[in-house]
């Protein structure tokens, strides 16, 4: 299937994309696009504004995809408070892991402009993320 | 944080919400406000905030603008460009203005911490409170878009009571 999202990746669009290729769809594609004009018809557009997969009320992108895809993993639902904290800024859920989230996403941002190869390395990012917070939380 | 986009007088282009939110419930409006603050925006007039432009600065508006429509509010987002140069630095000089308030109430609250340890308050409650100027410190960091010449006084100021408090004895009691 193809998702699409706008470029210049950080926390939010480069978590979901992690969650599409972990736990939605292995064989995921994914286009950035520069405006949303762009995405091809069938695309499934994400974290872009009047899309199903988007922000919603307080809601970042990443939660709402929880919510839409009734996904109740404990370890996920953790993960969304860090990326809410890092996407949002309004200390919501008091994460602290956020402020680093942010910062490491934001460098990794420039040190690699392109978003298929940024999220490529940020899902080993949410990779260590997940598999760290599997062992406190259980 | 990206460095702003530059308009034809060299100033930087900015991004103006104006937006209205019915009054009640209240709630929708001081979380915009907050919102707003939290980014250091700047309000030209009630309902009506500008931020220099950057890839992140628009995408936070454009979620602040989806956010007032939801609650049942109008917002409408612009690019901006002031018509004169020196409207445009004047703008600039008040964001730089209200971080360096900032950066200041920062110093203050450093030194304070400084000089209770230097009388011999307990450090473990100090370090906590320093702690919260860091994450302070940082947050105004974030929205610091014109570089503030009081950004870097801050952190040594900040830095230098860290080191104070750990070289105290009295700091490192019930730590570790």
């Amino acid at each position: 299937m193809l998702w699409a999202t706008r470029r210049g990746c950080h926390v939010d669009r480069t978590a979901c994309v992690w969650l599409i290729r972990r736990h939605l769809d292995a064989a995921a594609e994914f286009l950035f696009f520069r405006d949303p004009s762009e995405a091809p018809d069938g695309a499934e557009l994400f974290d872009v504004v009047g899309a199903r997969l988007s922000h919603r009320g307080e809601d970042c992108s990443f939660e709402t995809f929880l919510r839409e895809y009734a996904l109740d993993d404990p370890v996920l639902r953790e993960i969304s408070e860090i990326v809410h904290d890092a996407d949002l800024m309004d200390e919501k859920y008091g994460r602290p892991e956020s402020e680093g989230l942010d910062a490491i996403v934001r460098g990794m941002q420039i040190a690699l402009p392109d978003d298929e190869t940024l999220t490529r390395h940020t899902d080993v990012l949410y990779d260590g993320l997940y598999a760290y917070l599997r062992r406190e939380v259980s | 944080m990206d460095a702003p986009v530059e308009g034809e007088g060299g100033g930087p282009r900015w991004l103006i919400l104006i937006y209205h939110l019915p009054r009640e419930p209240s709630r929708h409006r001081v979380a915009v406000w907050r919102k707003l603050k939290a980014l250091g925006a700047l309000y030209l007039q009630d309902g009506v905030a500008a931020l220099p432009e950057d890839a992140f600065t628009r995408e936070q508006l454009e979620w602040l603008q989806l956010r007032v429509r939801e609650a049942g509010g109008e917002a409408t987002l612009w690019e901006a460009l002031p018509n004169t140069v020196a409207e445009g630095g004047a703008l600039v000089e008040e964001f730089r203005a209200s971080r360096e308030a900032a950066y200041r109430g920062l110093m203050e609250a450093a030194e304070r911490l400084r000089r209770r340890a230097a009388l011999g308050a307990p450090g473990a409650p100090l370090l906590e409170e320093l702690a919260k100027v860091e994450r302070l410190f940082r947050a105004e960091r974030r929205r610091d878009y014109f570089r503030s010449p009081l950004r870097k006084e801050a952190w040594e100021s900040i830095r230098a009571t860290r080191q104070a408090l750990r070289e105290d004895p009295g700091a490192r009691e019930g730590v570790g």
